[in-house]
């Protein structure tokens, strides 16, 4: 445990944990030319950045309940170290994930862009998306520190709890992407909700010596 | 004098037959014919599973301007749930011991002259194969170019002599816990059903595919035989028939079944009319590049199909 926690310390291991998922696509498209995927290679970009982009988010936002579920656990000190860079890079995954998207939809024609944004508007399935993505948007803007001395810790704080409904949105559309459910969203999204019952049901408990 | 230069893609008829020996050769059945019961055997091996078909090209069916779909890709990228819902899946799990030969399949309910035949005495019946190159349209907005071999579904319901009181066609796939995963998960409500209108199963383009570039048709793409109806979404042309029924009532299709509001019994390609989570208008096309090209009423097959549904309102019958 002692050494996962210094890895997790070390900010080189978690760039490395951060950009390594984003690459995995170039293996089926240039290595092993797996033709599922060569057949609409843009597709599993797509779909592969919205995976990584929703695993990220749901990760950074369990470091904080398992910091106050755990206090003293040194991994969880060591991820909560890092939580700006990785929620972050959700926003990044997030943004590359839109941007395969219009390109996906419309090529390389800028005219297109309003074209598929509009399309989105009707359609709840592309809706959550793009909204979880503004909300992203603003939370990484809002994250540099002169804006965050700019906008005080409070309404900083209230504004980045808009995580979580990013994160809501973003589990509704992974489900609408597929025709049946798919159970990944369980497996990303589920042991989030487990924390934040937890960290709720503590935070409900009388204080020991109160 | 017209002098056509034949396309990269367009194989060469004396590229099929030698294609299709091979694609045998590696068949079981193939080397045990040869080396246990001579000559005569291997004839009949020949003819297994709708292998021994060379179809001839029908030209009425082959717009030169379509490009079709590499072979890889069509027999790589499938929608088949009884083998999983991943595009990649049913290449690998419809190959893991599921029999496709023999098969029999029935043309019942509302006929004078119900059949059950295996399927190679249908091919034969059917006067051999024909290739066709017809485009794809899934509902999942992605689109292929495919060469089918096979034969006219109205052949083969002429044959069993349908009843007028008869409306509707409905199809059905084979039901094997055993060697279809997903029918063990019960993803989807199995066997598999799909109905057309008795008018819609009659048009020149409604198509049963046995092979696919002249090969034998691949499991992972409906073997031993599958239904084509190109100016439908994908998910009408059903895969792996066991039984073919004429009746009265209109077949509740399957994927009707599991999500009304988003899959009609019509299921016709409409740009007009937008799937609830995204828009019908255009296409991805596999093995091409970035953007979409435009969808085309009736997937392009609007000359052939359009009298069908005369006065019908296309938003309501999607």
């Amino acid at each position: 445990m002692a050494i996962l926690e210094k890895l997790l310390r070390s900010k080189r291991v978690v760039w490395t944990l951060l950009v390594s998922p984003g690459l995995w696509p170039l293996w089926p498209i240039f290595v092993s030319k797996n033709p599922s995927v060569t057949a609409d290679p843009f597709k599993h970009v797509l779909h592969h950045l919205g995976f990584v982009a929703c695993i990220v988010l749901a990760i950074v936002l369990s470091f904080s309940p398992l910091r106050a579920l755990w206090p003293k656990w040194g991994v969880a000190q060591a991820l909560n170290r890092h939580r700006r860079l990785v929620g972050v890079a959700a926003f990044v995954y997030a943004a590359l994930h839109l941007t395969t998207h219009l390109l996906y939809e419309g090529g390389f024609a800028l005219a297109a862009i309003p074209v598929t944004l509009k399309t989105a508007l009707d359609k709840p399935f592309q809706l959550t998306g793009l909204i979880a993505f503004t909300i992203l948007l603003v939370l990484a803007v809002t994250s540099m520190n002169s804006v965050i001395k700019w906008l005080g810790g409070k309404l900083w704080k209230n504004i980045h709890r808009l995580a979580y409904v990013a994160a809501g949105l973003a589990a509704y559309h992974q489900a609408a992407a597929r025709k049946l459910f798919p159970m990944q969203v369980v497996w990303i999204f589920g042991p989030l909700v487990i924390l934040e019952i937890a960290r709720i049901w503590q935070q409900r408990q009388p204080k020991p010596g109160v | 004098m017209l002098i056509r230069t034949p396309k990269d893609w367009e194989l060469p008829e004396s590229a099929a037959t030698p294609e299709s020996l091979y694609h045998l050769s590696k068949r079981r059945d193939f080397l045990k014919a040869l080396g246990v019961a001579g000559a005569a055997l291997a004839t009949r091996e020949l003819l297994a599973a709708t292998a021994g078909f060379p179809s001839k090209v029908n030209a009425a069916y082959r717009d030169p301007a379509l490009k079709p779909t590499a072979y890889e890709h069509i027999t790589s990228y499938n929608n088949f749930y009884e083998f999983g819902t991943d595009k990649a899946e049913p290449k690998v799990l419809a190959n893991r011991g599921w029999k496709t030969e023999p098969w029999t399949v029935e043309v019942t309910g509302m006929v004078n002259n119900p059949l059950k035949l295996d399927v190679n005495e249908v091919v034969e019946k059917m006067g051999g194969a024909e290739q066709r190159v017809y485009r794809l349209r899934c509902v999942e907005a992605w689109s292929m170019v495919v060469p089918w071999d096979g034969f006219q579904l109205s052949k083969l319901i002429a044959l069993a002599d349908p009843k007028s009181e008869a409306k509707f066609v409905k199809f059905t796939t084979f039901l094997d816990k055993k060697s279809a995963p997903g029918q063990r998960q019960g993803n989807l409500d199995y066997p598999y059903v799909e109905g057309l209108r008795v008018d819609e199963a009659m048009n020149e383009l409604s198509f049963i595919a046995t092979g696919i570039y002249g090969k034998p048709i691949p499991n992972q793409n409906g073997a031993p035989l599958r239904l084509v109806v190109p100016w439908k979404y994908g998910f009408k042309c059903i895969k792996s028939i066991v039984k073919i029924e004429l009746t009265d009532k209109q077949p509740r299709n399957t994927w009707q079944v599991l999500q009304a509001s988003e899959y009609g019994f019509y299921a016709n390609v409409n740009p007009t009319v937008d799937h609830p989570r995204w828009t019908q208008a255009s296409e991805r096309v596999i093995g091409g590049g970035l953007g979409r090209q435009k969808t085309l009423m009736f997937n392009g097959y609007e000359a052939q199909v359009a009298s069908l549904y005369k006065g019908m309102d296309l938003k309501k019958n999607y």
